[in-house]
């Protein structure tokens, strides 16, 4: 549904004030002119506050507070409405929010499935198996807000996974784990991802996820 | 399904139970009282319309002038000249303005009764047509056809008065409308030096028009032929068709023109006024709490999605569209708002039951539901539609973050 995600003079507007900033005139990013394609995978370095969970926001249509523009496929994402955004998040665009947003009154694997049952994209079993997979299998069925983090965090990469998409945004994806989990869990998210020809864009601020990326973006 | 699906489960978290049963209770309280009201209303102007002996008929008015002392010792006739009746044909309560026609020769009616034969003088008056509440069959005459049956109407209250009165004093025997109906009335009509006998019916029985009562045709054939054209031809007596019978303005023009209302039509006009002002009150408060519980609802409904504010947000992030996830509380709204409407609707039915049984006691009749029904049905769907709206609007706004 989208083969590639153009960037054009994009920035915050809450930088509109800092143009000529050292941060923002070396940043590969913003006020660039930038294209992301499938199937190729990116990573955005960043450091805190220089707008990394903006540049997600803005991808995933969540925010409008931009000047410049994104275009999907040529399209300028201004003119979409609800209903279109809806659609692309449940058929091309994939996303891990930083605070994870889960529903900490459901149990684990509701928080999968309410995402999943949009597009029945996998059986329950399929996605017992990848809560086997993240080694939090036992927890499947805990709520989500009796979870650690780091179990929180792989509950809602597994529910980032369960749809059909063309673009995986991760937003601090390995954060909150250690180097072995970070490992099995950036397998499954290349696997997934290849099954699919698509793209993942994730960024970090330190603990990047260990996957072989075409580009390296510095924020 | 429903039960199982965890959205419901999300939306459903917040909802105050108090703050929905409040506005079902306020809600029902307010249509029940505004549903039976409107049924009563049009019940009671149902009856009105439909039956003239009801005891709020209304809308004609036999009018005389007053008579006074000093036209009996002058002599002078208390009538309407053609100005009055121009002047009473302008006011804004009169629709209508018919004139009795006295009969102006000499009218003697006898009856052969069971062996007993009984004579009297009579009087005959006509009115136009289109004011009679009985329409008899053969109404109407025709001078060329000497044989023809004069048809007459009269006062029930003249056969009350014989019946209840005369009859039952004397021993004599009580008559129904059909036994009167069917006995001939030899007439004999004289004047102008001419006298004619004809055979006459009483074709009916009026509850509106106490007079006897001829075809206007007949009269008109019958003063030029043994009227005597020297008595003057003022008319004495009027029917006024009026739209609006209990405006007190009626009464005011009345009094200040000497006029007299014939029996208590004014009063029962009156009586309708009242009811209808009454009816008309208690549906205003029945909008008003109707009203008032719907904001309400509106309160409720945007304070639970206020609560459920990020929820919605996580939900709109997941790849939920707007309508989704506000189609649980849509469904919520209609299936509360569809139950009180039924649950009013069902007192309405029984209130209007009870009174219909009253109703027909007085020989009145009602009317059907469906008005009353349609009504209610269009509010509701009116009220569900404008919370849908909202809730729509304000799932809206949750979709982006700035």
């Amino acid at each position: 549904m989208i083969e590639k995600i153009t960037i054009n003079n994009l920035l915050p507007e809450v930088f509109s004030d800092e143009k000529g900033e050292p941060r923002i005139v070396k940043s590969d990013v913003w006020l660039r002119h930038l294209t992301f394609e499938k199937p190729l995978s990116y990573l955005i370095f960043a450091e805190s506050g220089t707008g990394k969970s903006s540049l997600c926001a803005f991808l995933y249509g969540n925010r409008r507070d931009y000047e410049g523009s994104i275009l999907f496929d040529g399209h300028d994402v201004r003119a979409y409405d609800p209903d279109k955004w809806s659609q692309l998040r449940r058929m091309a665009l994939a996303y891990l929010p930083q605070q994870l947003s889960l529903f900490p009154e459901l149990s684990a694997i509701d928080n999968v499935l309410i995402k999943n049952r949009l597009t029945d994209y996998y059986s329950e079993a399929d996605i017992r198996r990848m809560f086997e997979q993240l080694s939090i299998d036992n927890r499947a069925d805990s709520l989500a807000g009796h979870l650690s983090i780091g179990q929180q965090q792989r509950v809602a990469i597994i529910r980032a996974l369960a749809q059909p998409f063309d673009f995986l945004l991760l937003d601090e994806p390995v954060s909150h784990l250690d180097a072995r989990n970070n490992e099995v869990v950036a397998q499954m998210i290349t696997s997934h991802a290849e099954s699919r020809h698509a793209s993942i864009i994730a960024t970090s601020v330190g603990n990047h996820l260990s996957i072989d990326s075409y580009k390296i973006l510095r924020l | 399904m429903i039960l199982h699906n965890p959205v419901n489960r999300l939306l459903r978290r917040n909802i105050s139970v108090g703050q929905i049963l409040g506005y079902a209770v306020a809600n029902f309280v307010g249509l029940a009282i505004l549903l039976t009201a409107l049924q009563f209303y049009r019940d009671t102007t149902k009856a009105e319309n439909s039956a003239d002996d009801s005891f709020i008929s209304r809308d004609f008015l036999i009018v005389s002038k007053h008579v006074s002392d000093i036209n009996t010792l002058k002599g002078r006739t208390s009538g309407f000249s053609a100005e009055d009746i121009a002047d009473l044909s302008r006011q804004p309560w009169v629709e209508k303005v018919g004139e009795f026609t006295p009969s102006r020769f000499h009218v003697n009616g006898a009856v052969e009764f069971g062996g007993r034969g009984m004579s009297t003088h009579l009087f005959f008056e006509s009115i136009p047509d289109e004011f009679f509440d009985v329409k008899p069959e053969g109404w109407g005459f025709n001078p060329a056809d000497s044989s023809a049956i004069i048809p007459i109407v009269i006062s029930r209250d003249y056969l009350a008065l014989y019946n209840f009165g005369f009859a039952a004093s004397r021993g004599m025997p009580q008559l129904s409308e059909q036994i009167v109906g069917s006995v001939p009335l030899q007439l004999s009509l004289s004047g102008n030096g001419r006298r004619v006998e004809r055979t006459g019916e009483i074709v009916g029985f009026s509850s509106r028009l106490n007079t006897i009562a001829v075809p206007e045709s007949f009269m008109q054939w019958a003063n030029a032929e043994f009227g005597d054209d020297t008595e003057p031809t003022e008319v004495s007596r009027l029917i006024v068709q009026t739209n609006d019978p209990g405006n007190p303005a009626i009464e005011k023009y009345f009094n200040e023109n000497g006029i007299e209302v014939s029996g208590e039509k004014l009063n029962q006009g009156r009586a309708a006024y009242f009811l209808s002002i009454v009816s008309a009150v208690v549906i205003v408060i029945g909008l008003v709490i109707c009203a008032l519980a719907f904001f309400i609802l509106m309160l409720s409904i945007s304070l639970l999605l206020q609560k459920n504010k990020d929820k919605i947000h996580d939900l709109l992030m997941l790849g939920y569209t707007p309508r989704q996830v506000g189609a649980y509380y849509y469904r919520m709204v209609a299936a509360l708002n569809g139950s009180i409407l039924v649950a009013a609707l069902i007192v309405t039915l029984i209130a209007s039951r009870l009174w219909t049984g009253v109703f027909a006691a007085l020989g009145l009749t009602t009317t059907g539901c469906g008005v009353t029904i349609l009504a209610g049905v269009v509010l509701m769907a009116l009220v569900t539609c404008v919370n849908i709206i909202a809730i729509h609007r304000n799932v809206n706004r949750n979709f982006y973050n700035s």
